[in-house]
Order: C-alpha cells, then structure tokens, then sequence
C-alpha cells in the first residue's frame, strides 16, 4: 500500500454525440478505491451510453478516462475488462445450458484453466470458479446448470463473471452493475445489495438504478444525469428522495400542445380492463380507454406496461381479471379477435414484429385490412398500389417507393409504413403503441404524433407508452403511473391544468 | 467479364467499391436476375447439349425430358410452397409413392373415384403434418423426416413390396402419359398448370401474401394477425395434394407402382429443382414458374451427361458439381449473409 493511491476511475470532460443529440456532455467523475457509487437519472439521461464509454462499446469524442491512474483508450470489451472494468448488463447473457464453473471460465477466456491441449479441463475450471465465488463470498456450486439457478444466483454468477476482470497487480477492479434489482423480488433484492456491499472489500462499484431508497441505502455516493450532463454528485448522507428528484428533472411545467377536454359525461370505454393479473409482471389492473382520448403509461421498464399492453392485443396471455371491448367480456383473447375487433397494436420491436422487412411498403400496409383492394378472391395489385401511394404521400415517406423493400428504409420511415397498416381501415377502435418514437429523429417525431393524434380526432381510443415523460405529457389526455405492476397514480389532464415532471417521477421510482 | 474499372476512370470522385455497387445496383434494376436466371441455365444447356449432339434434341429426346420432369416438378412445386413458409417438406415424396400405390390398387376397383379419394387423402395427411408443426412446434425437418419412414412403411406394407400393376380401366390412368401436347406428355402439362395457379396464388391472392409472409418473417405475420397456424396447415396440404398429383404421373408413365420403382426416388431431386428454380432455402422467396425449369434443368442434367459423353462412373460427379453451379447462379443475394 503506497500512500498514494491513485482514484479507481477519473473521467476529465467525457463527451459523447449521436448525430445532433449529446448523449454524454461533459462529465467528469472520480470514483475512489472501494467506493460504491450510485448512478441515476430519468431513461434517456445519458447513464447507458456512459456505462458503454466506460465498457469500452463505444469510445468517447472527448474528454480522457483514467483507470486506475493509468489512461485508458477502449478500443473494445475486451480492452475494459483487460484494464479492470467488469459490467453486468441490465439483460443477463449467462449460458443457460452450461455449468457456473463454465459460464465463469469463458468469460475469463483463453488464459484460464478452460482447455488443456485443447481439452476441458473440469478441475482446474471448478477450482477457479470456486475461488472467484469465494472471492465475492457467495455459495454456490460451480457444477450447478444456470439454467436450475434462481435468478438472484444466476445475477450473482453475473457478478462473478465480471469480478474475473484483470487489473494490474495493485490495481482495484470497477465493477458496473446495470439496473441489476429490475425483475428481482423484494426479497432477493435484500440478498442482492448484501452481496453488491461485499464487493467493496477489494472493488469500486457503479450501480445503477431508477429505485431512488436502494441507491441511499447502499451507496456511499450518488451520481444524477440529466440531458447528458451530471447535475448532482453528493454524498448520499442526509440526502434526501426529493433531493434527488430535483436534480433528475426540469421542474418546468410542460405546456400542453393540445387541448384537453375533460371526460364528457357518460362516455362508453372502446376497451376497458378489469382486475387485469399476470405473476411477476401486473396485478389487479383496472383501466379504461375512451375513444378519442390517449392514455399514456407511464413507469420505468420493470413496470409491468409492456406486458399489459401486449396482453390486451392478445400476444400474450394473463392470468386473471378480464378484457372489455364495447362492455362485452372477450373470452379465448388473441391477435386474430383483437385485430377482428378493430385493435392495432405498434410494436416496440418494429424491425422484429411490426413489419415484414422483405416485403415493400404495399405488401406491410395490406397484410392486415385487405377489403379495399380486392377483386373477388384476386388481391389486386394495382388497388393496392393506390391505397398504398397515398399513404406514402400522407405522410412523406422517403424513398416515396411502394415497390421497395421495407427493410432498406430508415427506421422512421419504416415506422411511417407500420402505422399506415393500422391507420388503413375505417373502424379502427383502438389504437395501442410501444414505444413509436424510439430511435426517431425529431421530424419523424412530429410527423408519428401528428398521425396518433389525427386517429384520436377521429374517434379512436389511444392507449400510448411514451419513451419519456415529456412525450406523455405533450399526447396524453390521461397519464397512468405504473409501479412493480401496479397502478401508482393517476393523472386526468383535462382537469389537472398543469403537472411537473417530477410529480410523476416521484411515483415511478 | 467486364472490364475493370481502374482502366476507365469515369467518375473519380466515387473509391472504386462505390462504383462497383453502383453498376451491380443498375444491372439489378434492369434484369431481376433470380427470376431470369433459371429460364436462361436451362436454355444454356439446351444449346449446349444441341451443338455438341444435336439427335438429343429431336422430339423424342423433348418428351423424355417431360416426362421425367413431370414428376420431379410437381414435387419441387409443392416443396418451393413449403420452403416459401421457412420449412421443409422431407415426405412429399414418400407421399407420392403411397398416392402412386394406392391409385394402382384403387383404380381397377372403383376407377376416377380412387384417384379422386387418393389425392383427398394425400391432402388430408400434408394437413396433418401441417397441424402437428403449428401446434407441436417439432422442426418441420424432424417430424417430416418421421413422417417420411411411417409412410415409407405403409407404402411396403400395402404393396406387399411388390409391383401392383393397374389391371383394370388401365387407360384412365395412362391417358395422363400417352396423350401429348406439342411432345410433351399429359402429365408434364399438369405439373405447369400446377405451377401456375401456385403462382397466382402467391402472387395475387392474400393466403399467398400471407404464407410468404411468415417465410419472410414469421413473428412480424403473426403481429399483423395472419392466422401462422392455418397458413402451415393449408401449405403442408398443398404439398401433400401435389405430392399426389406427382404419383398420378408416376402411375401413369408406368401403368404400375411399386415402393422401389420409378419416382422412389424424387425427394432430393424434387429440392434440388426447387432450390435450381431460384427458391431460397431459408423461406419467403420463391416463384413456382421459375420451378418449371429448375424441374427441366434437373431431370436435363443426366441426359446432357450421356449426351456431351462423360463416363457413366463420372455422372454423379458431373451432376453434383452442376447443381452447385446452378444454385450458385441463380440464388438472390438480396437476403444478405443469412445462409442455412
């Protein structure tokens, strides 16, 4: 032990842009030896593509980062993890099917006991994963198969995958925990933070999360970003929950860019959901959609919303309680009724399961509602041609070409053809989105919301989940605040005149 | 070849790969070269087999090729629609060869009625393995590999292995073969009308937009409410349904069926005339027309070996590095590097 110890990690004016966004501006942080740190901040803060600057996935465009007094200059993971950087990613990429032992061993890679003469070698594995377990002070069997473990362990093998790290010899490992409580219990969430507090014995730790009592209660230090730039970074002593909000958010009240009429008196829900119950992500949730209203959920993504969203389109299936359309109880839910009864739904993943990317534009916008091109039996291609070049022209798509495959189009102007397959039929009842603008430039932006509040204007039920707060506040005319699956707050835009940012974030977290 | 760019430097301003995609991308524009490409090999290998011998070519030689097309072709048609939907069809030949057992057995007994029944049959067993991949999830190859040995089984156990001979209304069935259209047998003629209102269904009807559709992408179809389920069904019922239209053909060439005999052996001809007609193998691409020549191409190939005098030891040699040839021609690129 010198009596200098240089900090584990300095970051000296980080800065990091996406086109026209800043995503990271200008940070500067210095995490000491053995420090926990608490990083948090609304989504799209910039806390994910710090997190990737600091793994080595992407390389900052300014601004230096020193790792244990010596600088560092990622070109890779690989280059992270060789200086000492250990993350474990918000989504767990463990080998279900292999053993711990294995799962460890291969992410320490070719240096390790993995392969003598090109052959497993079982002992010399077990033994090195047992040491790493031991390291961190955990128990579990380096033979056991991830896929049996429980998912606090398996978030354990996680952190000793990213402990094997390899600083010099005097050097201390950073370990990057990304929203690593998300999916876990509340009781595994108590086991989770035992664990994460031993690691401060020979590590520093970032932790993020959006569950603002966790990162007091475990951090020593919090980190708050907002708009790319760190607003706040104090102790977390005599900090208090509304402290932190202030610094996560614009107080500002939003304006409203539309006006907001409250619910007229005896208005009948399109689609209305009662006691609605699916383990581990919603429970007893009641709502209803009206239409010509956008309701907007709003939560963090652990919230349950996607999986309720996806449930009332009939993509996945729930527990209990049941579905509404029009007052009549749906029995045997599935895309096929929910589409026959007049539901469109936006996938967040659009390239995945909003469209078909091989076919163009024509064949995505008709693979829904055909009636209006067909001849008899016969899909008739020029009728379909038209529809299909008026839409194009609505809403400016770029190419303006019907016959070219979809995936060769830039994501917006695919979202553009996604929402004209839905907006393509006459009684479109309700109209459901996740997530629209993700990875949108603020043109496409605009000219989405223009279309979501046109099919609200004609008499549509919107049910939205915005990226962010702001989105939901510019387009909805109610705001409902989910929390672990539940309903935390309401919010009735037509008569709450105005609402800060913050309001809703407190109820979020 | 074309000449090289470096020699005629017409646009310094774009880096060599530049202008080399771009002229890729205006010759893709003029000529869709997966739909040229399996017309354009066959018609090669006509010129090529005509100049170095032309007696293959006289009408007879044309028939013979029609005739063996016949079959392979209905069978490559209905294997294209499957892999059109991302799966593949390893029993549409064992299907054949019952549907041919069971015509040779039924046909002296109750005449058009069993080739009616027989092709209603083969339809309702191409359902069922439909039904057991959309509901079960088994891989398609798995379970029509399975389905393949049952119904390999019962094709030797209802012929007794030996060959049935159609004893009776004889002429029913050999019609289909005897009769001909300018050279070509009935039967091949049945296989392009087959191929052709295939074509129309994908091309024009929305069950064909929508099989194509989960070939393409089979999680984007079913968020777009394309009922995956039934398309599987009704597709493996296609095949099933062609695979018997196939044994008609075999019935009728020969007046006979038997487990062993011809047509036993059409499965992976069948697929090599698919994948030869420009079908991608990995699903949501196929043009049924363009099977018709990948079906002529194949059941050419060994008469163009005995025609330009290779060896007999040396035609599966010749045979297999063609196919590779021609696949290799007439394959798109436009899917990227997805292989499987």
């Amino acid at each position: 032990m010198t009596a200098f110890a240089p900090p584990v990690l300095k970051l000296t004016n980080v800065s990091r842009t996406f086109g026209k966004t800043k995503a990271v501006s200008n940070v500067s942080l210095t995490i000491a030896k053995g420090e926990v740190i608490g990083l948090t901040g609304e989504n799209g803060a910039g806390k994910s593509t710090l997190l990737k600057i600091l793994a080595g996935i992407e390389r900052p465009d300014e601004g230096t980062m020193e790792i244990n007094g010596k600088v560092a200059n990622f070109r890779s993971p690989n280059d992270a993890f060789r200086a000492g950087v250990g993350v474990v990613h918000q989504e767990q990429s463990l080998f279900t099917n292999l053993s711990v032992a294995e799962n460890i061993a291969y992410q320490k890679g070719s240096k390790t006991g993995l392969s003598r003469f090109g052959i497993k070698n079982w002992g010399q594995m077990n033994a090195d994963a047992a040491a790493v377990l031991d390291k961190i002070g955990y128990k579990l069997d380096p033979r056991a198969r991830v896929g049996d473990l429980s998912f606090v362990d398996r978030q354990m093998v996680e952190i000793a995958r990213a402990v094997c790290v390899e600083p010099g010899e005097n050097d201390t490992p950073l370990i990057i925990l990304d929203e690593p409580t998300a999916v876990l219990e509340q009781a595994e969430v108590d086991v989770l933070e035992r664990e994460i507090l031993k690691l401060r014995k020979f590590a520093s730790v970032i932790f993020v999360s959006h569950r603002l009592d966790e990162v007091l209660r475990i951090c020593d230090r919090v980190v708050v970003m907002r708009h790319g730039v760190l607003t706040s970074d104090r102790s977390t002593k005599g900090v208090s929950r509304d402290d932190l909000f202030k610094a996560m958010v614009d107080d500002a009240p939003v304006i409203a860019t539309r006006a907001r009429a409250p619910l007229p008196e005896g208005a009948k829900p399109a689609i209305e959901v009662r006691g609605l119950t699916l383990e581990g992500k919603y429970k007893d949730f009641s709502f209803a959609a009206y239409p010509g209203r956008i309701t907007a959920l709003v939560g963090t993504n652990g919230s349950g919303r996607g999986a309720l969203v996806r449930a009332l389109f009939g993509a996945e299936t729930y527990d209990a309680g049941s579905v509404l359309i029009d007052g009549q109880e749906v029995s045997g839910w599935s895309i096929r009724k929910a589409v026959a009864a007049g539901i469109a739904f936006v996938p967040a993943e659009r390239k995945v399961e909003g469209m078909i990317g091989g076919y163009p534009g024509t064949r995505n916008i008709f693979l829904v509602h055909q009636k209006e091109a067909m001849i008899g039996p016969i899909l008739h291609p020029g009728k379909m041609a038209g529809v299909a070049q008026t839409w194009f022209n609505k809403l400016d798509v770029n190419p303006n070409n019907i016959h070219q495959p979809l995936d060769q189009f830039s994501g917006g102007n695919q979202q553009k053809v996604v929402l004209s397959k839905w907006l393509n039929s006459a009684d479109l009842k309700v109209l459901m989105l996740d997530h629209p603008l993700r990875g949108l430039d603020v043109g496409v932006c605009q000219a989405v919301n223009a279309q979501i509040r046109q099919a609200c204007a004609n008499g549509t039920a919107v049910i939205l989940i915005p990226d962010t707060i702001e989105e939901a506040l510019e387009m909805a005319d109610e705001i409902l605040v989910m929390r672990d699956g539940e309903i935390s707050a309401r919010y009735d835009l037509g008569v709450a005149g105005s609402l800060a940012i913050k309001d809703i974030v407190a109820e979020m977290v | 070849m074309t000449p090289s760019p470096t020699n005629t430097p017409t646009s310094p301003d774009l880096s060599r790969s530049d202008r080399g995609s771009a002229a890729m991308k205006n010759l893709r524009s003029y000529v869709p070269w997966h739909t040229a490409a399996p017309p354009m090999v066959f018609l090669a290998m006509l010129l090529v087999v005509g100049f170095f011998n032309p007696n293959y070519l006289g009408p007879f030689g044309i028939s013979i090729v029609g005739a063996t097309a016949a079959p392979i072709l209905l069978v490559a048609v209905g294997q294209a629609m499957v892999l059109n939907i991302g799966s593949i069809d390893l029993s549409n030949a064992a299907i054949s060869m019952l549907g041919a057992i069971l015509m040779a057995i039924l046909v002296p007994l109750i005449g058009p009625w069993g080739i009616l029944g027989v092709l209603a049959l083969m339809t309702v067993i191409g359902a069922i393995n439909g039904a057991v991949l959309a509901y079960t999830q088994v891989p398609s190859f798995a379970l029509t590999l399975g389905t393949l040995g049952i119904l390999q089984t019962a094709a030797l156990v209802i012929s007794d292995s030996q060959t049935i001979y159609v004893s009776e209304n004889r002429e029913m069935v050999t019609v289909f073969y005897n009769a001909t259209l300018a050279f070509m047998p009935l039967t091949f003629w049945i296989g392009v009308l087959v191929a052709l209102v295939y074509w129309v269904v994908l091309r024009f009807t929305v069950l064909g937009q929508n099989m194509t559709a989960v070939g393409k992408n089979e999680s984007g179809a079913i968020m777009s409410a394309v009922p995956h389920r039934r398309i599987k069904i009704i597709t493996f019922a296609i095949s099933g349904f062609t695979g018997a239209v196939a044994g008609l053909c075999i019935v009728a060439q020969a007046g006979s069926a038997s487990a062993s005999g011809i047509g036993s052996n059409l499965l992976l001809p069948g697929i090599a005339a698919a994948l030869v007609g420009g079908t991608s193998i990995s699903g949501g691409l196929t043009n049924p027309l363009n099977a018709i020549f990948g079906a002529l191409t194949v059941a050419f190939v060994p008469i163009a070996i005995q025609a330009l005098g290779f060896s007999p030891e040396a035609q599966s040699l010749v045979y297999g590095v063609f196919i590779i040839l021609v696949v290799a021609l007439t394959t798109t690129r436009a899917r990227g590097l997805v292989i499987k």
